[in-house]
């Protein structure tokens, strides 16, 4: 019996000090929000760490998460193109390309809804769809899984993140959602002119970034948001620069990609999809869900005189049964101008948000 | 006392005195130690600590004895739980709600009516803020954003006693005071924070947008319904804030302390409030930019009109 107990107790301490011993102790991660951007709300079960971050980050740019270890997320979510795909559809790993335009990852913490029909309501839930869609890195996650559980890194990674053995799919879209929860951009020109014309503080950077926004630029602004002008600022403004809604803004006539519908099955969603931002949208082309427009200029003359009225058209394009706002060489010249002002440089070299290996 | 229940007490105890994970002592709170002697001296919990020791005791009674003692334990436990019980003050709620009508009927987003004038309407969007509600002295909320859209006909939802609010006086609009507050700057559960005020903001210093109308018209009074002609109202800036007054406002209980009050909005009304006509064929757009100071303003005053008691 005292052998036993004897037994029993050194068991419990040996136990109790291998729990001490690698230890879950996460750190806090502190988000950098520009101060004129509102507070980013955290899932609950899903708090913000260090170790989350860098995990996320590491697996973002996994290749084994894909079946023939070939393609990681960032893949079609290149740090080059502003972390989207410059091609017009991406292309999976068995060769066969997409339907849409691979979408910026941009400021997602503020999203309300995630792809182009927004089918995801939480980036958690975004992050779990392409590594088994056969059209991209056609894996099913319980390879993906096993893949990353033989390798001693990522599971020593997984522990320190979320202080439980054992890994699996909603612990890596966790991790990659904090991981791109800190993607965030504001500090384009746009933002000094943002704060600015809303009166707020600018500090001696920004001052001198504000100096040097050009006549053309302030210009481009204005018809960037003038009824008669561009008329661009009833889907696109503040911090974000987009609002949060599913719009059709006259692309066709008629519906191949049915958009939002193909969600809500409602008939008035029909050939809407979700407003992006149009952060670094210089650098971010193709334009459109389809991306059928390769450059601002295609966009630019789109909106001004290739506006296709449907049953579903945004009410907000005014000028719809003209075909578009009408702007002249001049005025197209000076909106090309504004939004140049939403390149963030500083988003798209940003250490942090490099491959870390 | 025999010598086979001293080693039953003494396994009993010593088993309490291995090292326990906190997770465990936490959840087995008053239980951590036990001696040699039978007597638990962990006092986190007396209760706990008074059935430890009787249930150690009563294995070296007589049956008897053990029986006695232990209904009055149990007895004196279970009475002392009835008796603790303090009643949880109720927290009431107050709740606004407004239902778009048309006339007399109720009306959906979408739904297709025909004015006066023999115009085909479907109304795509309807949004409007209240802003400082109040009754006298007493406050209701700073703001409150209706979105028909997305949030049904729910005006707002906030603490309250509804005794104090039999009246309302309050803004349709933003008040000045923070209307062109830094909109980020918000709680993030107010309305005005720019994630909830989301397309009801301008970002270029006029503020908020105070109220919106959205809607698709057949200005062609025949049998085809051909909805191309497109109604925008976003009317906004400090000049065409209206004040806002309801008195009976009657706040029935619906339980779990709530109670609600219900407002409508006419959207007949709005249309034709007397004499002062909105005609959807020559009057559909306004972002109350200059120039369009005369419509801005017979849009708000009749959109304010067409808000009554329920």
């Amino acid at each position: 019996m005292k052998y036993l107990f004897f037994i029993f107790v050194s068991v419990v301490i040996f136990l109790s000090c291998k729990k001490d011993k690698v230890g879950f102790t996460p750190t806090p991660y502190e988000l950098n929000i520009p101060s004129h951007f509102p507070d980013m709300i955290i899932p609950e079960d899903n708090p913000m760490t260090v170790e989350g971050v860098e995990l996320g980050r590491k697996l973002f740019y996994e290749e084994r998460l894909s079946r023939d270890n070939t393609m990681s997320c960032a893949n079609c979510h290149s740090p080059s193109a502003s972390f989207s795909d410059p091609s017009q559809f991406s292309v999976g790993i068995d060769g066969i390309p997409g339907t849409r335009n691979s979408m910026a990852l941009i400021n997602l913490g503020w999203q309300n809804f995630f792809f182009w029909d927004g089918r995801a309501k939480t980036l958690e839930d975004q992050i779990l769809e392409p590594i088994p869609n056969p059209i991209e890195m056609h894996q099913e996650w319980k390879d993906a899984v096993a893949k990353l559980n033989s390798d001693k890194t990522y599971r020593n990674m997984f522990f320190k993140a979320f202080g439980q053995e054992g890994i699996d799919s909603l612990k890596v879209s966790k991790a990659i959602a904090q991981f791109l929860r800190t993607m965030i951009s504001g500090s384009s020109k746009y933002d000094v002119m943002y704060k600015y014309e809303n009166s707020l503080p600018l500090n001696s950077i920004e001052q001198s970034v504000y100096a040097s926004v050009t006549a053309e630029e302030w210009a481009g602004y204005d018809l960037f948001k003038s009824l008669n002008g561009a008329d661009c600022f009833h889907c696109h403004n503040g911090p974000l620069m987009q609002v949060q809604k599913f719009s059709n803004n006259g692309l066709d006539a008629t519906f191949i990609d049915h958009g939002r519908n193909g969600v809500t099955g409602n008939p008035a969603d029909d050939g809407k999809f979700k407003v992006p931002t149009l952060r670094n949208i210089a650098l971010s082309g193709p334009y459109m869900h389809d991306g059928r427009f390769n450059t601002l200029e295609e966009v630019i003359e789109h909106y001004s005189s290739g506006i296709q009225m449907s049953s579903t058209i945004d009410p907000m394009i005014e000028f719809a049964s003209q075909g578009g706002v009408q702007l002249d060489a001049f005025e197209k010249d000076l909106l090309k101008k504004f939004l140049q002002t939403l390149t963030d440089y500083d988003f798209i070299t940003n250490p942090d948000f490099q491959d870390p290996d | 006392m025999s010598s086979e229940s001293n080693r039953k007490i003494y396994s009993f105890t010593r088993l309490y005195v291995l090292p326990l994970p906190a997770e465990a002592l936490s959840t087995l709170s008053g239980f951590g130690v036990a001696v040699d002697t039978g007597k638990v001296i962990f006092l986190n919990s007396l209760k706990v600590n008074i059935i430890c020791s009787v249930f150690l005791n009563l294995l070296v009674m007589g049956r008897k004895i053990k029986i006695i003692l232990a209904v009055i334990v149990l007895t004196v436990v279970s009475c002392k739980d009835d008796k603790v019980e303090d009643p949880i003050p109720e927290i009431k709620y107050v709740r606004l709600t407004m239902q778009p009508v048309f006339g007399s009927s109720e009306l959906s987003l979408n739904d297709t009516i025909t004015t006066a004038e023999g115009y085909k309407v479907q109304f795509t969007d309807l949004k409007c803020y209240f802003s400082s509600l109040k009754n006298g002295s007493n406050e209701l909320t700073q703001s409150a954003l209706f979105d028909y859209a997305s949030r049904g006909i729910e005006v707002f939802k906030v603490p309250g006693d509804p005794a104090k609010f039999a009246s309302l006086t309050g803004f349709l609009g933003v008040d000045p005071n923070y209307n062109h507050d830094d909109p980020s700057a918000f709680p993030n559960n107010s309305p005005l924070n720019i994630m909830n005020a989301n397309d009801m903001h301008w970002d270029w210093n006029p503020g908020y947008i105070f109220i919106k109308v959205e809607a698709k018209v057949d200005t062609n009074p025949d049998a085809i319904t051909v909805l191309d002609h497109f109604v925008n109202f976003h009317i906004g800036t400090d000049q065409f804030l209206q004040n806002l007054s309801f008195s009976g406002l009657n706040w029935s209980d619906n339980g779990s302390g709530v109670y609600t009050a219900p407002l409508r909005l006419d959207l007949e009304k709005f249309l034709q409030n007397g004499a002062q006509i909105i005609d959807l064929k020559t009057e559909y757009t306004s972002h109350t930019m200059s120039g369009q100071e005369l419509l801005s303003e017979k849009v708000i005053q009749n959109f304010a009109t067409a808000i009554s008691v329920y």
